[in-house]
């Protein structure tokens, strides 16, 4: 599990929080490897770099456990946009976020730093469990961000999503990189040519399907 | 996931003290050099000389120690922290909240305060000088500097505070009442902190993080950066932690240890009354050793980020590589075939290492041995696939991918004699890498080679072989034969492949060979073998235009597009009029063809007489008699009005145009073309031959009748003439205006003073009169030679007068 040499700067950092096991790790793990896998607790934090055209992007995945609230709050510093995760089946975590997570980046980012709201596990949903409605989440997602531009995005800030299928995932961090790291066509071209390269066929989960609801 | 990266040896056992009483105990230590300074719980700092000393030839070492000598502070409380300072001969030692000094050898002292805020001294030989304090919330418990930014531990919190600035900035809550805070310093702007939850903190001046936390067993009491590892101690491990993937690497056992740290790269470790060294296993060793553990990344991740002290690039670089071919072979085992590929092409392993894998491939009179020591403990790829077939062809394709990929180029690839073996496994799957390979190597065996090719069906990489060994004659017998489709493969490109390869051929006689069943085939195309020989090729006689047009007699198609290659494109010097005659008349032939036979459709007509219209208007060199002549048996009026006017016949030429065939506008211009290049009285003079057109006014009518006209006419081409002229005119003022406007924009002035030198001799004007060039360069009158070249620079001006 090495990590990439660090030594160059990073042109954005990404920072995703939530509750406890609301299912961070495996959402990076899914974006960043293509795989849903099991994932031990977060100690502290973890860091993966990720490629997105010429720009380098460092994706921060922090523990939820409370005793690690203060480092949050220290990894949290300079990140240019922030994933707040929340269980789609257990309504606290999506209160948590309200009363813990979006004041601890509020305090400790820049008022133009991104939040995004995902639901995670949108697999294990039922409709009838549904304790979080689409117009909360979104009308939530929109409060949050009021220094953004909304012209330039495509929809509110809010993804309904699951690591285990695949849905979704991808699209929201091309959604965060989009808003911060607009790329030129040329750049969009070349990047397609690469990542066309190494679509691994074996894999055959990771062809999401289109999206579903969640998504405006 | 364990490697071993230190070895613990003692240093300085038992230490003896002056008071030799049970309770001494060591708090702290600094070493310099040679110099090691501890300072125990009772106030005592002692000093001793340590020394390195190898058993040996290998590359272990013991430590010889001799104490130098001591000295009791007289407070009767702990030494906190010790200092050497060698640039001063000072080392710094903290007492009960008392910064003292002392002289490295003979211990003498002075002393200064330290209070609850943070401040920063400079320290000189004999004084500490004040040079800023900075106030925090809370008395800070330990603190890190790098350059103008100190880290603090605060009661509850670490932050990074800027001296120069006073700025500060929180970091992380941390609970200094149950466990120690660190801090050390690893690099450029970046510190380690002990955080909360036993995490290994790393922390930049800006205040932000930029590699994940280490995970540290709980109780850490000290820590310090070796690169790449992080060494950290509680009261019953020392543990090591990879820099570069944050992970856990070595733990050693040590009862009580109190301090540790790097001193100059060399680690030391103390206990209550012992101080060992840890000794780094060479970085080599390392990487061996998770080699061994099949820990490939991990083993070149630490070989690239290895300290390299003493190792030239060069000799670290062959080290690395051999490191790269032991990965290779690993991953290889494992399976793991593009990274294997990868590394296989990095480290430029030697071919014949991987070929050797393959059971019966390396032929016997290749007398190659696998390099000692071993790069790998494989037999043969049969023991890796372990009789699976899709595993063993897997292996096989790599092979074939390998060897197509380095294109011949691989270390040890030459020495592969009768490559044809590898040509063998190759030609038993059919695959396509094979050409490529065919066509670049030189190395196979031709005969042995050329049967298993046979064997295979493969033609065309025969061809290519031959090809590539000098045997063209087989190679285009060959390839003939695949043409005739008497043999078959498909990835034969066809024909023009032989015309290209015709054309580029040197072998003249071998050309002429193939070229009767060349032009038989195709002759349009065929005939490039002719037109499309390199430009470099040297005349020979086999291939003079004579023999060539001889020979293509029998190719109507082909020897016009010869004749018209010689005549437009080569510009012949020699022999000219032959072959521009010889075309010119082809062209008729071919026209007066069309001529004869019925129903032709008229654009090809006209497509033809074009081409000949074309080549008697542009070309001076052809017969013009001898076309002329047939030209009129057939009434070819257009053809024959341009050869009169080759023959200067203008008034024929003219009539022709005129009254037999009434295209006033051609006759108009047949005077515009053939007065081009001549002066205006020639061209009059045309244009009154064509005047001669009002004979064709009907005698019955009068001259009143027809003077409106002319009257008109005349009048019209005056205005038209005026007209231009004055368009013309009022071009060239405005011309001048913008020439005026450029020198005005352009002029700048030129300074002459005694500093000026000439551009051209370097020496100092006497004389009034100088020259400047249009580019600023000023010279002589006399270093001028040409006023419109630069002396200076050679840049051309423009010769034109305006």
């Amino acid at each position: 599990m090495a990590t990439p040499e660090i030594k160059k700067k990073a042109d954005l950092k990404v920072i995703i929080l939530g509750e406890y096991s609301v299912g961070k790790t495996c959402f990076v793990n899914r974006y960043i490897e293509g795989k849903f896998g099991k994932t031990e607790a977060t100690i502290g934090a973890a860091f993966f770099l990720k490629q997105w055209g010429p720009y380098n992007v460092a994706v921060w995945d922090t523990a939820g456990d409370e005793r690690f609230s203060g480092l949050s709050s220290f990894y949290c510093r300079n990140a240019g946009a922030a994933i707040l995760a929340f269980d789609l089946c257990i309504e606290n975590t999506f209160e948590t976020l309200k009363s813990r997570f979006v004041p601890l980046v509020d305090q400790a980012t820049e008022d133009n730093c991104l939040k995004v709201i995902v639901g995670t596990k949108l697999d294990l949903l039922e409709p009838s469990k549904r304790k979080v409605t689409v117009d909360e989440a979104r009308k939530y997602s929109r409060e949050i961000n009021p220094n953004i531009e909304y012209a330039k995005l495509k929809h509110d800030p809010y993804f309904e999503t699951s690591s285990l299928q695949g849905i979704n995932v991808d699209e929201v961090f091309e959604y965060i990189f989009g808003h911060c790291l607009p790329l030129s066509d040329v750049e969009r071209i070349k990047m397609k040519n690469k990542t066309r390269g190494t679509v691994d066929l074996g894999e055959s989960t990771a062809m999401t399907p289109e999206k579903k609801g969640g998504c405006c | 996931m364990s490697i071993k990266a230190f070895d613990l040896v003692p240093a300085i056992e038992r230490i003896k003290l002056m008071s030799d009483k049970a309770k001494t105990q060591i708090e702290c230590f600094d070493v310099c050099g040679k110099n090691l300074y501890i300072g125990t719980n009772d106030c005592f700092v002692i000093h001793y000389n340590v020394e390195e000393r190898p058993v040996g030839n290998g590359p272990k070492v013991v430590f010889h120690n001799e104490k130098q000598g001591h000295k009791y502070l007289a407070v009767k409380k702990p030494v906190i922290q010790i200092k050497a300072a060698s640039a001063l001969n000072r080392i710094m030692v903290l007492i009960d909240n008392t910064l003292s000094l002392l002289n490295m050898f003979d211990l003498e002292i002075c002393v200064a305060l330290k209070k609850k805020q943070i401040q920063v001294y400079t320290v000189t030989e004999d004084k500490l000088v004040h040079v800023k304090d900075v106030h925090i919330s809370e008395p800070a418990i330990s603190v890190g500097v790098d350059g103008s930014f100190v880290c603090a531990a605060l009661l509850s919190q670490y932050c990074m505070i800027n001296y120069e600035t006073s700025h500060t900035q929180d970091l992380f809550p941390f609970d200094s009442e149950h466990s120690k805070p660190l801090i050390k310093r690893i690099s450029k702007e970046e510190f380690l902190l002990s955080g909360p939850s036993a995490l290994g903190m790393f922390v930049t001046s800006d205040g932000i993080s930029q590699r994940p936390p280490l995970q540290w067993s709980e109780n850490i009491v000290s820590m310090t950066y070796v690169h790449p590892y992080i060494v950290a101690m509680n009261d019953e491990f020392i543990t090591v932690h990879s820099i570069l993937d944050q992970q856990q690497k070595q733990a050693i056992p040590f009862q009580g240890g109190t301090y540790l740290g790097n001193f100059d790269g060399k680690l030391f470790v103390a206990s209550g009354r012992e101080i060992y060294a840890l000794v780094p296993v060479a970085w080599e060793k390392q990487v061996q050793a998770l080699l061994g553990d099949k820990r490939v990344t991990e083993a070149l991740d630490l070989a690239k980020n290895a300290n390299k002290a003493g190792l030239t690039r060069d000799k670290f670089l062959k080290i690395f590589k051999r490191f790269q071919q032991q990965a290779a072979f690993i991953e290889f085992s494992e399976g793991h075939l593009e990274e294997a590929m990868d590394l296989f092409k990095n480290s430029q392993v030697d071919v014949r290492e991987v070929i050797s894998l393959y059971p019966r491939l390396l032929p016997s009179n290749c007398n190659f041995t696998r390099s000692v020591p071993p790069l790998h403990e494989m037999a043969d790829v049969n023991q890796l696939s372990r009789g699976k077939e899709d595993l063993l062809k897997e292996y096989k394709q790599f092979l074939c991918t390998y060897l197509a990929d380095i294109k011949g180029t691989g270390t040890g690839y030459k020495q592969v004699r009768n490559r044809y073996s590898v040509v063998k496994t190759i030609c038993r799957d059919r695959l396509p890498e094979l050409i490529p390979l065919i066509a670049v190597d030189t190395g196979c065996d031709l005969k042995d080679s050329v049967e298993w090719l046979e064997k295979y069906k493969r033609y065309n990489a025969l061809g290519l072989l031959y090809k590539v060994h000098g045997e063209h004659d087989k190679a285009l017998a060959l390839w003939v034969k695949i043409c005739n489709s008497e043999v078959e493969d498909e990835s034969f490109e066809g024909i023009n492949f032989i015309i290209e390869y015709l054309a580029n051929l040197n072998d003249h006689e071998l050309v002429w060979k193939y070229v009767d069943w060349v032009l038989s085939k195709d002759q349009e195309n065929g005939v490039r073998i002719f037109t499309d020989r390199p430009t470099t090729e040297p005349p020979s006689e086999r291939m003079r235009p004579d023999t060539v047009i001889d020979y293509l007699h029998r190719f109507p198609i082909a020897v016009i597009t010869y004749l018209e290659y010689l005549v437009f494109q080569k510009k012949l010097e020699v022999e000219k009029e032959k072959y521009h005659t010889h075309l010119a008349v082809l062209y008729l032939d071919a026209v007066l063809k069309l001529i004869k036979t019925n129903n032709v459709k008229k654009e090809e007509m006209d497509k033809a007489r074009s081409k000949l219209r074309y080549i008697l208007q542009m070309s001076n060199l052809y017969r013009v008699q001898l076309i002329l002549g047939k030209a009129k048996e057939t009434e070819m009026h257009a053809e024959c009005a341009i050869l009169y006017g080759k023959l200067e016949e203008h008034d024929k030429a003219l009539r022709i145009l005129v009254h037999k065939l009434k295209d006033f506008g051609a006759a108009e211009n047949y005077c515009l073309v053939n007065s081009h290049g001549k002066d205006s009285s020639f061209r009059k003079r045309l244009f009154h031959i064509l005047l001669s057109v009002l004979q064709s006014l009907p005698e019955n009518w009068s001259v009143s009748l027809v003077s409106q006209f002319l009257n008109r006419a005349i009048r019209k081409s005056m205005n038209n003439s005026r007209t231009t002229r004055i368009e013309r005119m009022m071009s060239r003022g405005e011309n001048l205006q913008v020439k005026q406007n450029i020198i005005e924009i352009q002029k700048e002035f030129v300074t002459m003073n005694d500093d000026r030198m000439c551009a051209v001799c370097s020496r100092a004007f006497n004389d009034t009169a100088f020259v400047r060039y249009p580019n600023g360069v000023v010279t002589h009158v006399h270093c001028a030679k040409n006023k419109h070249i630069c002396p200076v620079t050679g840049k051309l001006f423009s010769t034109k007068r305006s």
